[in-house]
């Protein structure tokens, strides 16, 4: 037989075996326990049921016995239930979808970014290359004051923007779900780099006229992952109090951060960050079993800010002239590399199936005792999850964990699609990226869904959610008139 | 960008920004230019329209913005950049959304005070202008200056490329952005002027003129300082007036052929381009000697009088592929009749402009007059070189 068709046999042949292993091991249980009832029921029915009585007869119980043994099961299954963690159901949420009086075309990008740095054309041209290979679209937006030549940041335009995308989100989420302002018990509100006084949380407040013994959170600093933080927050708080509802917003305020300088390291988060912002209802009450979109299953948040490269990778700092930016270190790809393994060896036993975790650790018992120079076995995690909410920080992080996790491009296309829309939204992108699952009409009863998160510290966080119930595609939210154009092709480099 | 705030200057605090289309117009949408908008290159039109406070009120630059979005999505020519083709290196237009240039100003006057002022060049304070070049593809075609008075009221300032379109098209334009104030919805797509078939070689216009290569300054090159006057008086005898004043003060030199532009009969409020009627007229008769009624024949009604020289200008353009550089205004001493171009059309919350005032950054040497309909008494701008001041 020629060669190509042997291999071809051979790796057919193999596909076959892994399905075969895979389901043995995945279904052991029940392929052990059915025989055992199989032959349990043939032994009831050879015995006649004359016999089982008898049987039953000579085991003598007493009265005491029975109530102890009774006793001892009802202890049980209370102590149980008592201590089992509180489902998290997340009921709705809601994604901002900007007006296109904020676009921003590539071409008007370019031409701001030659007049706003006359004087220095490489940086310029550096930004152009960044632009080209982004992976962003032509859609994306950028708030009102950043449109002006030269950008106009004052605290004020912050408030605005802060006011425009929040207050959308969370009239959207209202709408959406019926939640009257006043059932709000938890309230987490997520903004790395604008952190006025009073809080951003104090605002909501104040807007919607929420509460007095509301337990307000504002969480600033925290970076894109800060979304998965307030998520791992609202969990904790919400196994505290009984019958409670949280609401999360998640955002990061473009108008004050745009940096003004000229360092090529600093430029980059101009060319990526855009407008966006989240809001997510949270409930532990059994009454929102029946309509909640999904159940949290897993939070799992890596810290590897013990590393002083890691802590320095992603950091705010003036640059010569006094221009305040976010330095981007060139290790950054690196560190995330690592960040991500970290994470996944925590996570993995959580959520691969015994097949997988076998194979991981028959591998790495090989490495250590027989042969270190074996090939890690990289889980598939594939087998874990339907979904992939990969948070949409560059092309390149959504290229290198495609690579490190062997996932084809229809897992990563969420991530693609959300960046080339709507641009790296920091904290909420992970929330585009599930709406454009659902409007895409894939999201099923019992999907599991893995959301990944980078930020600078620099924190690798995941959340792994199920799905409760079959989604029927939105007629509204960020996607709606934009869907059907959607896979696009996103070109290498594109011609400006 | 924010000009320096000197203290006779009444217009101050700029701010730029860029409008574009709401729409993505596609990656490989282009705008061919014709001959004729090739030949118009060098020349740019300025429009004010000043509205009183009561057209004005509650108008933020916030909602002036979407329906300009709204706007631009159908004009998605004028936010596009020009760029050369290769190899021929002829002028064309990308449609890359990048957008008009809008600039918000303050003016310390208010409109009575501005319009009763003297100085003829206030109205570029009120325009904000730039050439295009020396980059090209980082020039916008057309540039919109919203400014504030003191009363209340708002001036709405363009500065037009030529090569989009003449002053009809212009006027369109504006007319379009009050309907899309009005209603978030424009007039429909405007299309683009029809495009001349010249295989028989035509004869050298005589309304167009070869100037040097400008390269990619898109600017002319006057001999003579030009300047700006307005004048408020009616128009065909103030045209004939100005051609005899120039022909006396001319002794010698003077001005036997003219160019006249007015409006296309068969014009369509809907297309986008040079359309108008550009016919050079001679006067084989001396000038200085006619009486008024003779230039005024000449000049205003007799559709026979002059030819038609727009075919041929699109054939001298054509001939080299658009390399050589021309202008229209003021190669000879030009007439534009301005008069039906619907400048009082606009409307903002149902009123009027004030005033609507038209004029045009760079002119050749022998100077051009724009007639201007008006509230009366009608409007004329003068565009002449400055030591030919006659008044």
């Amino acid at each position: 037989m020629p060669p190509i068709f042997t291999d071809f046999s051979a790796s057919c042949n193999l596909k076959y075996v892994k399905l075969g292993y895979q389901y043995l091991v995945n279904h052991i249980l029940a392929l052990i326990l059915v025989p055992v009832m199989v032959g349990v029921v043939v032994e009831v029915v050879r015995l006649g049921p004359e016999e089982i009585v008898n049987l039953w007869g000579s085991l003598h119980f007493d009265l005491v016995q029975v109530l102890c043994s009774s006793f001892v099961v009802i202890f049980v299954v209370t102590v149980y239930f008592m201590s089992k963690p509180r489902s998290i159901y997340l009921v709705d949420y809601s994604c901002y979808k900007p007006p296109v009086t904020c676009r921003v075309p590539f071409a008007t990008f370019m031409e701001h970014s030659r007049l706003n740095l006359r004087n220095n054309p490489k940086s310029v041209e550096f930004q152009m290359r960044i632009l080209e290979r982004s992976g962003l679209g032509e859609e994306t937006c950028l708030p009102p004051a950043i449109h002006y030549i030269p950008p106009t940041p004052t605290m004020e335009a912050a408030r605005g923007e802060a006011e425009l995308v929040i207050f959308s989100a969370m009239d959207s989420l209202f709408i959406k779900t019926g939640l009257k302002p006043k059932d709000i018990d938890i309230l987490i509100v997520n903004c790395s780099l604008f952190s006025p006084t009073p809080s951003l949380s104090a605002m909501v407040i104040n807007k919607y006229k929420l509460r007095s013994n509301i337990k307000s959170f504002n969480l600033s600093g925290m970076g894109c992952s800060a979304g998965l933080i307030s998520i791992d927050l609202a969990r904790d708080l919400l196994q505290v109090h009984p019958n409670s509802n949280a609401v999360v917003v998640s955002t990061e305020i473009i108008t004050p951060n745009y940096y003004q300088g000229k360092e090529r390291a600093m430029l980059l988060p101009n060319c990526l960050f855009r407008m966006g912002a989240a809001a997510i209802l949270l409930s532990n009450r059994r009454s929102e079993r029946w309509r909640a979109k999904y159940r949290l299953v897993h939070v799992v948040r890596t810290h590897k800010g013990a590393d002083d490269k890691a802590y320095r990778c992603v950091f705010e700092e003036e640059d010569k002239e006094g221009n305040v930016g976010i330095s981007l270190s060139k290790d950054l790809m690196a560190i995330a590399g690592d960040a991500l393994k970290s994470n996944i060896t925590t996570i993995g036993p959580l959520v691969l199936p015994a097949s997988e975790q076998i194979l991981f650790l028959l591998t790495l018992i090989g490495r250590k005792i027989f042969n270190p120079k074996w090939k890690p076995y990289i889980p598939d995690f594939k087998q874990a999850f339907e979904h992939f909410c990969i948070h949409a920080g560059g092309r390149a992080v959504i290229d290198e964990l495609q690579k490190n996790l062997q996932l084809s491009p229809e897992h990563v296309e969420a991530s693609r699609m959300t960046l080339h829309r709507f641009g790296n939204t920091s904290s909420s992108s992970l929330w585009y990226e599930m709406s454009y699952i659902e409007s895409k009409g894939r999201m099923k009863r019992g999907d599991r869904v893995w959301q990944i998160a980078f930020g600078s510290g620099f924190k690798c966080n995941s959340a792994v959610w199920k799905c409760n119930r079959t989604i029927k595609t939105p007629t509204d939210g960020p996607w709606a008139d934009c869907i059907e154009r959607y896979p696009v092709h996103i070109p290498e480099v594109v011609k400006l | 960008m924010v000009s320096p705030q000197q203290h006779h200057d009444h217009v101050y605090d700029l701010k730029l920004l860029s409008v574009g289309p709401g729409h993505v117009t596609g990656s490989d949408v282009v705008h061919d230019l014709t001959g004729l908008d090739l030949a118009m290159k060098l020349h740019y039109l300025k429009a004010v329209y000043l509205f009183s406070s009561h057209a004005a009120e509650g108008l933020t630059i916030m909602n002036m913005k979407e329906p300009m979005f709204c706007w631009c999505n159908d004009y998605f020519m004028t936010c596009g950049r020009i760029k050369r083709s290769e190899p021929s290196g002829r002028p064309y237009i990308k449609c890359n959304d990048c957008g008009i240039r809008v600039v918000e100003g303050v003016c310390d006057k208010t409109l009575d005070e501005w319009i009763e002022m003297e100085d003829g060049s206030r109205w570029n304070l009120l325009v904000y202008h730039r050439v295009i070049g020396p980059e090209l593809s980082f020039s916008p075609l057309v540039y919109l200056q919203v400014t504030w008075f003191k009363c209340g009221g708002i001036s709405l300032g363009i500065s037009w490329a030529h090569l989009l379109g003449d002053a009809f098209s212009v006027s369109d334009f504006v007319n379009n952005w009050g309907r899309c104030m009005a209603t978030l919805k424009a007039n429909g797509s405007p299309t683009v002027a029809p495009r001349s078939q010249t295989t028989v070689p035509k004869p050298q216009p005589l309304s167009a003129k070869q100037v040097n290569h400008v390269g990619d300054l898109w600017v002319i090159a006057n001999n003579c300082k030009m300047e700006t006057f307005s004048f408020n008086l009616t128009t065909q005898h103030l045209s004939n007036l100005i051609w005899r004043s120039i022909a006396k003060f001319r002794e010698g030199f003077e001005p036997q052929v003219v160019t006249v532009c007015r409006k296309d009969p068969n014009h369509d409020n809907n297309i986008l381009g040079n359309t108008q009627v550009i016919r050079s007229i001679k006067a084989d008769f001396s000038v200085v000697e006619s009486d008024l009624n003779k230039l005024a024949s000449l000049i205003a009604g007799d559709q026979n009088q002059g030819r038609d020289e727009r075919n041929m200008i699109e054939a001298s353009v054509e001939k080299d592929n658009g390399l050589t550089d021309y202008i229209i205004y003021g190669s000879n001493l030009t007439f534009v009749n301005l008069v039906n171009a619907g400048l009082y059309e606009m409307e903002l919350k149902g009123k009027k402009p004030r005033f609507a005032y038209y004029s045009i950054q760079g002119v050749g040497d022998e100077g051009a007059v724009l007639v201007l309909p008006g509230p009366p008494p009608q409007g004329s701008t003068v565009i002449m070189a400055a030591d030919e001041a006659i008044w």
